[in-house]
């Protein structure tokens, strides 16, 4: 089966291997793009958080047939010409990051996000956070990179 | 160079030491470059699975791998007779690379494949057989110990693994000498350090020689076990280290992955990668060991400390890996924290047929912090003294001496407890507060032998006991009102320990090169923690050059000197002082360079920002390091810059019954908490927690603060919801959603500060702090809900079902307690069919349908299943492992099944493909029906609603579901549509008749409500994060013009296998209280039948569908009111 969709911008075809082949496998092996990372495999913990049309999804639920004609967004997809997005500039300026795993996700999430509420509340950055795991940082400084990712996107906008 | 006098305070002036600078692997991780193992992928590599016992105890009579090696693309399958059959193990050798005629537990491994693609790897998986004869198994502590008990080891009598004991002073006179004694049992936990990424290697042969790329924290000890374990010199074996996703203590190299990785690249001859998946990591990595630690305290009436016992019993699990260090840690470090004037200890490491235990951050400490931090709390109580005050009066200082000679060098325990008190607002929440009040204490464990017990006379069941006044307690409160409390505690940790041999040191190399960067050579390794960070911080400090032209390499046995890497909390310290030494040597260097080439005595030169120059000489004075580095080297008999530094911590190689200095320096932590119980659940919230910490001076304050908050809020997980339900000797669901790991959401207010502090022997005055931030949370949340309700929990972990069993044990008092019974799916599912792998042999076929009416043809067909928002196809595979279907029908693109509208009379219409996300963006929906709004919210996250569709969530007609729920508070009704066409029935003859099995969803109607009504929803989940509830409750009530009550509706799920829906006809025409309410759903708990489970005891979740079904009316009735 053989499906089309926008990746990172870029128009990408794919041969999928089997029908129900998981949209985390198509970006991991099948287009080596290894940012998105694998964590649970039941959509539990976040990690494998990639932008689907706009909104954040758990790659290891989706069926990739699913996404024919949709506009996916990974990781690989924010830095622009070796500079960061903003959501990613904000993540180290908060050194918002332990061992990193569950970093691509949380970017993604954030910037989901941020994309719709460009001024989140900070209940709103909370249960944005709360839907990827991380098990190193205790959140605190990945709330802190939302917030300073809202202050360096309206900075830029302004 | 930089000369560094210390502050007489501990201050100095650091240009790089003590500053945010970006981490070093901070780049690579926000864009997804860095390459973790799972990421690696090599020409021709092949993909492994492993096999594993599911059996807790058997004999193997015979493997036949015959058919899973004839599979095509299965390159290799081995078992133990392919291994060298040797024993390893970081202690005591027990462990065989794969089982050798035996094994000892739930997913121990057995044999394992080789193939060119994940999925037959695993299909072949499924096709070894297996001939097992099971034996009698040991599952507890008690079981493990009592007389006769069968042996996890043969020769391993009475399964002890391990013993020590010990005495240090006059332990009998001190209890002589003390005019109050407190003693108690307390019960630790399993924990697992469920890093988010798994264990893993890729393994790689070239002639004899193996190169293996691990995510392991330990690449030079890992390369030692691992030659013991494949049975060839160290010398052919290379280990490399990945960027490492979480470690924890769970990734240093006790487990088989790594060596099986290895065998099978070897047979195959072809690159191999092995990753655990998420339900192997929870099988057969190595949690935190549990512990029943009794301990006795003796106290001078002034509340001095005279003495202190303890005895306990740790569960090893199968294999020691490093269990038996942790049992020496638990042991004795504790006792380098107060002055302890004598100790009496003895201490025995049980083998159980369960999973294997291991490091763990804390090491040991959390689980003697659990008991010996609340035997502290109860002495306060028993004194009066306020335990701040009791603490602060016994805290070790600077020159003390523990009964283990611990030599205390830096420690400003004192200022770390004043500071947690005061983060907290400790002294003015005391002073609001009044005494007097009695304590539960819930038995923590019925099978308790009697030895074990806190006192011989405690009989089975629940225990009150009074304990003293406290002159801080509250007043008494109304019965359900929640109650706030505060708890105090404090932890001990080494910088390093010797426990591998009599050294515990470091090595490093720092070259200056030409270009006028230094490189700092160390083998020690990065995993998430900051280190290489905090290594180049030290090197640029030392150095004098910028942060930024300081590089570091990653570890690799065949490139740097020996390391011990990350363990023991000790890279700053030791680590730290080699990279210093050996920076401080290259300097020295660099400078009688730049003396021969500027005709200066070298102590007249200095290094300041990448320049050498005179020390307050003019700007033209000063050349660039560089210039001067390759004038060194291009000179007849020149030579680079490159400093060795060595570091041997100052320490003690303690002796076998643990006599010995651990460390040249300590780390210190208090810390304070506030929780607020609610008395009608049990529920614990926890509202702030402080942490003041000791570890010198800070190098990276963000990083720092860093694992003070990740270890804080891994002791929030062990303390409160990190648990599975076990069935025979294994979690009965090993996967992330029926163990949560604290997430954002369930984050208290959280303090963190650093005492002003200074090490002297440690690099620019630092100590470590990667484990500390961990060890006392559980007991310190535990004294506070103690504080709170007065209910004392002694057995990890704090739910709010023990603590609502100690509030009302009246409720509990007829309980009967079927016996356990072999859970339903998941493993245990596949384990029964023979097929433990979870391989998928069918490659389905996708159908889109344009309409409706075609989708009900495709799905008429034989093993056809409808796919939408993915989920239910998704999460069932990966849990059974079996395939959903042959075709599977893709609605999701059908217009009809995308509509969402509100008519003309306000009727709401919702297509059976439109997802969650889009209802909650719908703000009439907000404002017309809070109950289906409470339900989304209740769902947590987009992303999650993302993925649920409407039809997703009636189809199944599962009670468990919150969107039914909801709607069964409503008028709603369902339109489906099947071979004999449509059809439209409400929700609740939905529910009392089912579907056909051919019918789908179309779409779900829901009526305006009435004037004068309101809804509502509530989800109680015990640990905030479930699929499934404790229990989940919807209301509806509607009120005449004189607010009297016109109708009333509740429904409970989750507690019955259909919905209980109660329309309370006795309501009508009465005007409404919260007695009225309340009496009317009591007849809840004899309507529930629920199973015990991971989320509460059927008894509990009788008491809790009550409870939520009146607040869910009570809700209802206040949204009505307010129209």
């Amino acid at each position: 089966m053989l499906i089309r969709f926008t990746l990172n911008g870029d128009p990408v075809e794919v041969a999928l291997k089997a029908a129900d082949r998981l949209l985390i496998d198509v970006l991991r092996e099948d287009l080596r793009m290894t940012g998105t990372k694998h964590g649970c495999g039941i959509g539990s913990c976040g990690t494998c958080t990639v932008i689907l049309d706009g909104e954040p999804i758990a790659s290891c639920l989706q069926l990739a047939a699913l996404v024919d004609g949709c506009e996916i967004r990974t990781i690989e997809g924010l830095a622009d010409a070796g500079r960061l997005h903003a959501v990613q500039q904000a993540f180290v300026n908060k050194a918002a990051l332990q061992c990193g795993i569950c970093t691509p996700g949380h970017v993604l999430a954030a910037c989901a996000l941020l994309d719709k509420h460009p001024h989140p509340t900070d209940e709103e950055i909370r249960t944005s956070a709360d839907s990827v795991y991380c098990r190193c940082t205790g959140y605190q400084r990945i709330l802190d990179a939302y917030r300073e990712a809202a202050r360096l996107l309206g900075a830029a906008t302004r | 160079m930089n000369t560094h006098v210390p502050h007489p305070t501990g201050r100095e002036s650091f240009l790089v030491v003590g500053k945010d600078v970006p981490r070093t692997d901070a780049v690579p991780k926000v864009t997804g470059a860095a390459q973790y193992v799972a990421d690696l992928v090599m020409p021709g590599m092949l993909h492994a699975a492993v096999l594993r016992s599911p059996h807790p105890n058997a004999r193997i009579v015979a493997i036949d791998v015959s058919a899973a090696a004839k599979m095509p693309g299965v390159k290799a399958v081995v078992t133990g007779a392919d291994t060298a059959q040797r024993k390893w193990g970081a202690f005591r050798p027990d462990l065989y690379p794969l089982a050798i005629g035996r094994v000892r537990y739930v997913g121990d491994e057995v044999a394992a494949v080789a193939a060119t693609d994940p999925a037959i790897a695993r299909a072949a998986v499924d096709r070894i057989a297996v001939e097992y004869e099971v034996l009698p198994a040991v599952l507890s502590l008690d079981a493990a110990l009592a007389p006769g008990a069968p042996l996890v080891h043969d020769d391993t009598p009475g399964n002890i693994a391990h013993h020590f004991a010990f005495e240090r002073g006059d332990v009998d006179a001190g209890f002589k000498a003390s005019g109050v004694v407190v003693e108690g049992t307390w019960e630790s936990a399993r924990q697992w350090h469920t890093a988010l990424e798994t264990i893993g290697c890729v393994a790689q042969w070239s002639g004899e020689r193996v190169t293996m790329w691990c995510n392991t924290q330990t690449p030079f000890l890992a390369r030692g076990r691992y030659a013991t374990a494949l049975g060839v010199p160290e010398a052919q074996v290379r280990v490399i280290q990945t960027e490492v996703g979480g470690g924890f203590g769970g990734k240093s190299g006790d487990d088989n992955a790594s060596v099986i990785c290895a065998l099978l690249a070897k047979k195959s001859g072809r690159p191999v990668k092995l990753i655990h998946t998420r339900e192997e990591e929870f099988l057969a990595s190595h949690p935190r060991m549990p512990m029943r630690y009794w301990v006795r305290l003796g106290f001078a009436r002034d509340g001095r400390i005279k003495a202190k016992e303890i005895k306990m019993w740790a569960d090893n699990g199968a294999y020691t890996g490093k269990s038996q260090a942790i049992l020496g840690a638990a042991s004795v470090r504790h006792d380098a924290l107060y002055r302890y004037p004598c100790a009496r200890g003895d201490s025995t490491l049980v083998y159980t047929n369960l999973v294997p235990t291991g490091a763990f951050r804390g090491f040991g400490n959390p689980s003697a912090d659990w008991a010996v931090e609340q035997a502290w709390d109860l002495a306060a109580g028993k004194l009066g003294i306020d335990v701040v005050d009791l603490l602060r009066m016994n805290a070790v200082g600077p020159g003390d001496r523990s009964p283990h000679n611990h030599k205390i060098t830096s420690c400003e325990l004192g200022q770390c407890i004043d500071k947690a008190a005061e983060l907290v607002g400790w002294r003015a929440k005391r002073r609001a507060r009044a005494p007097d009040r009695e304590t539960l204490t819930p038995n923590p464990s019925p099978e308790r032998r009697g030895e074990h017990r806190a006192s011989p006379d405690v009989p089975s069941g629940l225990v009150m006991h009074h304990e003293p006044a406290r002159e801080f307690n509250e007043p008494a409160r109304e019965i359900n009102e929640p109650a706030r409390g505060l708890g105090m505690g404090c932890s001990v940790h080494v910088n390093g320990r010797r426990s591998f041999g009599d050294w515990d040191g470091s090595a490093a190399i720092v070259t200056i090169n030409e270009d006028g960067r230094a490189t700092v050579i160390t083998g020690e390794g990065e995993i998430g923690q900051g280190n290489l960070t905090v290594l180049r911080q030290i090197a640029a400090e030392e150095l004098g050059l910028a942060y930024d032209d300081v590089d570091i390499t990653r570890p690799d046995t065949d490139l740097q000197p020996h390391s011990l890497g990350a363990l023991a909390s000790r890279l700053t310290y030791v680590a730290g002082n080699a990279v210093k030494r050996a920076a401080a040597e290259a300097a020295r260097q660099l400078l009688n360079a730049a003396s021969e080439q500027m005709k200066r005595p070298p102590e007249e030169l200095t290094v300041i920002n990448g320049q050498v120059g005179p020390r307050n000489g003019s700007e033209t004075e000063f050349r660039a390091v560089g210039a001067i580095v390759r004038a060194n080297i291009y000179k007849p008999g020149g030579q680079p810059i490159i400093g060795v530094g060595n570091f041997d911590n100052p320490s003690d190689f303690p002796d076998h019954n643990r006599y010995g200095n651990e460390s040249g320096a300590y780390n210190f932590i208090a810390q304070a908490a506030e929780v607020e119980v609610d008395r009608s659940t049990g529920q614990v919230t926890l509202l702030e927690i402080a942490s003041a910490v000791d570890c010198g001076t800070v190098i990276h304050p963000a990083a720092a603060e860093g694992q003070v908050q990740g270890g804080v809020t891994q002791g929030i997980g062990l303390a409160m919801i990190e648990y599975f339900d076990w069935y025979n000797g294994s979690p009965t669901d090993p996967q992330l959603k029926d163990y949560p790991i604290p997430g954002a959401a369930l984050m208290p207010k959280m303090h963190v500060a650093f005492a002003d502090s200074y090490e002297p022997s440690g690099p620019f005055g630092a100590k470590g702090l990667g484990e500390i931030g961990l060890d006392a949370v559980p007991a310190v949340i535990a004294n506070a809900v103690a504080d709170a309700v007065g209910v004392r929990i002694t057995q990890l972990p704090i739910t709010a079902e023990k603590i609502h069993r100690a509030l009302h044990p009246e409720l509990y008092a007829g309980e009967q307690v079927p016996p356990p019974v072999a859970p339903k799916g998941s493993v245990w599912t596949r384990l029964a069919a023979g097929r433990p792998s979870g391989a998928r042999p069918a490659n389905p076929e996708m159908l889109f349908p344009g309409t409706v009416e075609e989708a009900v043809a495709q799905f008429a067909a034989e093993d056809a299943a409808i796919v939408c928002g993915g989920t239910a196809h998704a999460l069932r595979r990966e849990r059974s492992g079996y395939p959903f279907a042959k075709r599977l029908v893709a609605i999701g693109r059908i217009p009809e099944l995308n509509e969402l509208s509100i008519d003309a009379g306000g009727a709401l219409s919702m297509g059976a493909a439109v997802n969650q996300e889009r209802l909650y963006a719908e703000p009439r929906i907000r404002s017309g029906w809070h109950a289906i709004d409470d339900a989304l919210e209740a769902v947590g996250h987009t992303r999650i609603r993302r993925m649920i569709t409407v039809g997703g969530s009636i189809g199944p007609l599962i009670g468990g579901f919150d969107l039914p729920i909801a709607l069964l508070a409503l008028a709603t009704r369902v339109t489906v549509a099947g071979p004999q066409g449509r059809r439209t029935l409400t929700l609740e003859d939905a529910f009392e008749k089912r579907f056909a099995k051919d019918e789908i969803v179309v779409s779900v109607a829901v009526e305006k409500l009435a004037p004068r009504t309101g809804s509502s929803f509530l989800k109680y989940m015990a640990r905030a994060v479930l699929e499934i509830p404790t229990v989940n409750t919807a209301a509806r009530v509607t009120l005449d013009e004189k607010g009297r009550c016109r109708s009333a509706r509740a429904v409970v799920g989750a507690v019955s296998w259909k919905p209980i829906v109660l329309d309370l006809a006795e309501l009508a025409g009465k005007a409404l209280d919260e007695n009225l309410v309340r009496g009317a759903v009591q007849n809840v708990r004899s309507l529930a039948s629920p199973m015990s489970d991971v989320r509460g005891s059927a008894a509990y979740k009788r008491e809790m569908a009550a409870e939520f079904a009146a607040r869910a009316l009570l809700r209802a009735w206040q949204r009505a009111k307010e129209q």
